[in-house]
């Protein structure tokens, strides 16, 4: 008795120093990782002369809104605001479904393509055939200047789709084979039974995708530069940011102008915040779905 | 005896594509489920491969495709010339080596704290702070790091000095053999919160009852995380390294470029910038594709070859 | 909840494919309504073009400014602007021509080779000739050096510089504070070695600033791609030779070296290399970012900078913001020795470089030509340098023009707004006048005339002005006609085929010397030589001279075009 009560004594003695160290380790992550970001946000609050001084840290030295008023006095930010959300949600949801879809069907060793069909996806991560016949094929598609340029290339994401894969991998095969003694078809275990488990990892592609559609402006810089209404938050954000870096044409008098009046450090630092504060609030709001465990009720029976 | 042997084994013949078929038909949901995705990958992926061919002509924009000046193999044979060529792929790998054994060990370790942690929303928030460097652009980041490590009032010179570690400042971002350690510190900082996410998610999809069942057996946290949750998630764990394998030739240009100055270029100038400013930038776009091609058949090969190391040990294949 | 919404998805998923398959055709077609075909009489329909410029533009108005809603209302076109984004004009225009579909008009700066070898833009001259008598008038005599090459005769661009150009100040040189010329008693600074003994004598006195922070001798913008302008071009300045981009060209024989490779430019690296020897460089001059460099001026600290006033400006303008003008810079051209003359302003007649060009994708060319013809006129002119008469300007008793006082204190101290709120800078688009033109009326064409250069210069510049005797820091520069013009105009201006081998050697080129003269100038004394000399040995290597060679024939081949 003594010396049970004397190994859990010990065990909580070691326990608790691991985790006071954690905690402390935890802390100093904390302020690490948090420190680039006050401090965009310190400059964004920050006069624009004065931010040219350098040397702010987490606390702006002269406060001021001027950077947000003068990034919100753009109409423009307000349908690329929308054109982003709607990509954000709609895609999200394709993309999800897509991948859950596929991860499904290539996780299934029975299926009779896997063999072929899994190294054709794979593959495809690891080259691009050039911009040009990329651009030439949306144009055949006609999907220049379009809406859809934004959902139908990126409906499918192969990564995205080998990580659900290889979480259902984890799942015990119990489950499918009990379902399909009931008689489900395929689309129907994937449906019912295979998805509910994912949520894990559904709610991890799910924030990769809507981080990837939200911050996304090359897609409207080659396709959609001529169509203003369907601009995207980034993209307006993004010619406001153009900062001169060429460095091979700056001698004639436009060029110098550009750059001796070019967009403060402040305003770039304001636009940084407005477009990931609203991404940032979706992690919060996703990480119910980590949730530790599944039901294991279905295998028990 | 012989037509009864050709007829069975042309009756094996027959049998085996009926079976084909039947297991085609049985299979239907499958095919739904996944053909419509192979035509879409074809279209979008495939079909454009036909850019390759610029790799092998002298590339006009003004012409069509077919009616190009062929060269064969020239660009490739300067490409393989170019001294600076080797040692952007020297830059290239050294990085994103380095790059891979960070960010696939750190995150995995920084997830299995976190799982320690007891205060579900302390952990929660220190996750969520944790993954706040990645939207920061590498262009506020670099600034960052070269301000800390600066020999004029950056924080760390300042610190080993109070420290009384140095008499002097160190100019860390002028020495060329220090960067890749500060590009891959750098990243580790702008990303480990971020790569963790997909970690914690493998976690938590590890049966809790086998949790239990080993403190019943009086395991300690140490052995849970050996025995239970990194074999737990190994699976994900190994797609995901062998995927990134892959990557390791083709990692962007950004953080280098910004994190780099006149003094440490040689280090810094990685493959993607050299195809920028030797290809597309100087209008030769053979040159520049066959850089691409070059990047994507050693990718491939990367890959596969991981993966036929994997399959070999562990009789699994992630592709 | 979730189950719906996945199924809405599926639902979604199918009519995009469906959609796809069936190649939905949504147009494609440029936003070019109503153009008129009738040719005649110039109309006043509503026309959207667009524009793809190759320099930045943040105070870009949309036509909204003052002058811009004019310029609408006059010439019923409406200029839709496009600019480099997340990347440089380089990449804007290679991709353009990769896509093969333009927007109506482009400046593609130093980027036309690109545009002309896809066959993008169209050969201007007929519409000249026939539909822009402005355009033509002010080019003048300079018609003729607006043609592309010997071999192509078409003119692609029109030049967006001012002709007949008078620069009534100077921007550039080796810069120094304000009140390290005054604790010295305004000493002469001619030479290196006058600078130097300013910046050494004023920091051992005062080594460091008020609060304790440690002063700087010089600090040089070497971390970023303005090593050009802060470390190498005072290379040729000092030693007697013009901007000719990278190269030095023998105005006699026109034989083409890198500048680089003169040996009196070693003498200037020799002597930055001495300056770091003897701690008055910074340290952090090759390693720091544009922001450091900025914010180290602002601060105070840096008492000589070798930069163009451009380049500076934010840095300045945070310290004239608290007041500090002692701090701000006074610029002098320095040079190696007293033998040498700052060609800064060595003459290039009219430099016909970065233009405009209509492509082949404008679906109304002449009436294009005739709004950038508008833009030309006197009364565009007028426009687009000083606004609106009544608003922006008045006209006195004499006839002169005079700025608002308000506007001209927006122009000064926030001339982004005022940039933005006017539209003045915004549409020079066109053929114009340079500084010192005079228009029909006696007043100039632009507002950058010497009364107004006075006046923007803060007290410290005119105590320090008077001080040396002088009006302009231009006065302290060679006279203009001490030089002869060059025949070919500026070499930067000249640029290789775009397949010739010469533009990837030029690259490498600059690989070279940005790796090299760093080292140069932070090794040991003892070692610059040999380190110079591997610089050398590199550039011969990769056969500089064989560019050089390439470079010497356009130069020649351009002096027989602009000589006729």
């Amino acid at each position: 008795m003594s010396t049970q009560k004397g190994l859990l004594n010990q065990r909580s003695v070691g326990d608790k120093a691991f985790d006071t160290f954690n905690i402390i380790f935890m802390v100093i992550v904390g302020v690490v990782t948090l420190y680039p970001f006050l401090n965009v946000l310190a400059i964004s609050f920050n006069d624009s002369v004065d931010t040219v001084r350098g040397g702010i840290s987490i606390i702006p030295r002269e406060f001021t809104l001027e950077n947000y008023k003068t990034i919100f006095a753009y109409d423009t930010l307000l349908t690329g605001l929308r054109n982003t959300v709607i990509r954000t949600v709609v895609g999200t949801l394709i993309g999800v479904f897509t991948a859950s879809m596929l991860a499904y069907t290539l996780s299934r060793i029975d299926f009779q393509a896997r063999k072929w069909m899994s190294p054709l996806f794979a593959m495809t991560m690891y080259f691009s055939g050039g911009m040009i016949p990329i651009y030439m094929l949306m144009r055949h598609l006609g999907l220049i200047g379009t809406f859809e340029v934004y959902l139908l290339p990126a409906l499918l994401s192969v990564w995205n789709v080998f990580i659900v894969r290889s979480y259902i991998d984890g799942l015990p095969l119990a489950l499918q084979e009990s379902a399909k003694l009931d008689g489900a078809n395929d689309f129907v275990i994937f449906w019912k039974v295979i998805l509910p488990l994912c949520t894990p990892v559904l709610a991890t592609i799910a924030l990769f995708i809507a981080v990837g559609h939200w911050n996304a402006w090359f897609d409207t810089y080659l396709y959609n530069n001529q169509k203003p209404q369907f601009t995207t938050l980034q993209y307006e954000l993004m010619k406001v940011l153009q900062s001169t870096s060429t460095g091979t044409n700056y001698r004639d008098q436009n060029a110098q102008q550009a750059i001796a009046s070019v967009s403060p450090e402040s305003i770039k630092m304001a636009i940084t915040i407005v477009v990931t504060v609203p991404i940032l609030l979706i992690y919060p709001f996703l990480q119910k779905y980590f949730v530790k465990g599944m039901t294991l009720g279905a295998v028990k029976s | 005896m012989k037509s009864q042997a050709s007829d069975q084994s042309s009756i094996a013949k027959v049998s085996s594509t009926k079976r084909f078929f039947r297991t085609m038909i049985q299979q239907k949901y499958l095919y739904f489920m996944s053909l419509p995705f192979v035509i879409w990958i074809i279209v979008f992926s495939y079909v454009p491969i036909w850019g390759w061919l610029m790799a092998f002509q002298n590339y006009r924009p003004r012409n069509n495709i077919l009616n190009q000046d062929w060269v064969g193999f020239q660009h490739f044979i300067e490409l393989f010339s170019d001294e600076r060529f080797y040692l952007v792929l020297r830059n290239t790998l050294a990085m994103s080596s380095m790059g891979l054994i960070v960010s696939f060990t750190v995150p995995v370790i920084f997830a299995l704290l976190l799982n320690e942690l007891r205060q579900q929303f302390f952990k929660r928030t220190i996750q969520t702070i944790a993954y706040l460097p990645h939207f920061v652009s590498w262009v506020v980041v670099s600034g960052i790091v070269t301000k800390m490590l600066s020999t004029d009032g950056g924080a760390i010179n300042d610190l080993l000095m109070n420290l009384h570690l140095i008499d002097e400042p160190i100019q860390f971002m002028a020495k060329g053999e220090w960067f890749w350690s500060i590009v891959t510190v750098a990243d580790a900082w702008k990303e480990t919160g971020w790569n963790t996410i997909i970690f914690l998610a493998a976690m938590s999809g590890i049966d809790p009852e086998l949790y239990e069942a080993s403190t019943v057996d009086g395991a300690g946290r140490f052995r849970k995380m050996w025995h239970i949750t990194l074999p737990g998630i190994r699976t994900t764990f190994m797609v995901l390294f062998i995927l990134s394998i892959g990557h390791l030739i083709s990692i962007g240009f950004e953080k280098q470029f910004l994190l780099s100055n006149p003094l440490v270029n040689d280090y810094a100038e990685v493959l993607d910038l050299y195809a920028l400013n030797y290809g597309i930038n100087l209008s030769r776009y053979s040159y520049g594709t066959a850089i691409g091609i070059f990047n994507s058949v050693v990718s491939i090969i990367l890959v596969f070859l991981a993966n036929f190391i994997y399959k070999r040990v562990t009789k699994e294949s992630v592709i | 909840m979730k189950k719906v919404k996945l199924g809405l998805s599926l639902l979604l998923v199918m009519t995009m494919l469906f959609l796809a398959a069936c190649g939905s055709n949504n147009n494609t077609g440029s936003s070019n309504s109503g153009s008129n075909t009738n040719g005649g009489e110039a109309s006043v329909e509503p026309m959207t073009i667009r524009l793809a410029s190759g320099d930045a533009n943040p105070q870009w108005d949309n036509m909204q400014s003052d002058i811009g809603k004019l310029i609408k209302e006059k010439t019923g076109i409406t200029v839709e602007q496009e600019f480099p984004v997340g990347g440089s004009d380089a990449d804007m225009f290679a991709l353009m021509v990769a896509s093969d579909e333009y927007p109506e008009l482009v400046m593609p700066k130093g980027n036309v080779n690109k545009l002309v070898d896809a066959g993008a833009l169209i050969d201007l001259r007929p519409l000249l000739e026939e539909h822009a008598p402005n355009i033509m008038k002010v080019y003048g005599e300079y018609i003729d050096r607006l043609v592309y090459s010997a071999e192509d005769d078409a003119i692609y661009t029109l030049p967006l510089d001012g002709v007949g150009q008078t620069y009534f100040d100077a921007g550039g040189g080796f810069q120094i504070q304000h009140q390290v010329l005054e604790a010295l008693g305004y000493p002469e600074i001619k030479t290196v070695k006058d600078y130097e003994n300013a910046l050494k004598t004023y920091l051992e006195e005062n080594p460091t600033t008020e609060d304790g922070q440690p002063r700087i001798g010089l600090s040089l913008n070497g971390g970023e791609w303005q090593i050009l302008i802060s470390v190498t071009n005072p290379a040729f300045y000092a030693t007697g030779a013009p901007d000719d981009g990278e190269y030095y060209v023998d105005q006699d024989t026109y034989e083409v070296v890198m500048h680089y490779q003169r040996p009196e430019e070693r003498e200037y690296f020799r002597w930055l290399n001495h300056m770091n020897d003897i701690g008055l460089l910074d340290k952090e001059s090759f390693v720091q970012k544009y922001d450091q460099y900025k914010s180290k001026i602002a601060s105070g600290r840096v008492l000589g900078i070798i930069d163009q006033d451009w380049d500076y400006a934010e840095a300045e303008n945070a310290l004239k913001a608290e007041g500090k003008y002692e701090q701000t810079y006074a610029n002098f051209p320095v040079t190696l020795d007293e033998n040498y003359k700052d060609a800064s302003f060595m003459g290039t007649g009219y430099l016909a470089s970065y233009g405009i060009g209509i492509t082949v994708d404008a679906k109304d060319p002449v009436r294009i030509i005739k709004f950038l013809d508008y833009l030309a006129s006197e009364e565009g002119q007028v426009l687009v340098n000083w606004g609106i008469e009544g608003q922006h300007y008045t006209v006195d008793a004499d006839g002169k023009r005079v700025i608002d006082p308000e506007y001209q204190d927006m122009k000064v101290n926030d001339n982004n707004t005022f940039k933005k709120q006017t539209g003045i800078g915004n549409y020079f688009m066109s053929a114009r006048y340079g500084d010192g033109v005079l228009d029909s009326t006696g007043n100039y064409y632009t507002t950058n005339f010497p009364d107004q250069i006075i006046a923007q210069y803060s007290e410290a510049d005119k105590k320090t002005l008077a001080a040396y005797g002088k009006t302009v820091y231009k006065d302290f520069w060679p006279s203009d006609d001490e030089f002869e013009e060059r025949a070919y105009g500026a070499g930067w201006t000249i640029s290789f085929d775009t397949a010739s081998e010469a533009n990837v050697i030029f690259q490498k080129s600059q690989d070279i010397m940005k790796k090299y003269i760093p080292q140069a100038i932070l090794a040991k004394p003892a070692d610059f030589d040999k380190v110079y000399d591997e610089f050398m040995a590199e550039l011969d290597k990769i056969n500089v001279a064989k560019m050089n060679a390439e470079y010497s024939e356009l130069i020649k081949k351009r002096v027989e075009m602009w000589s006729k």
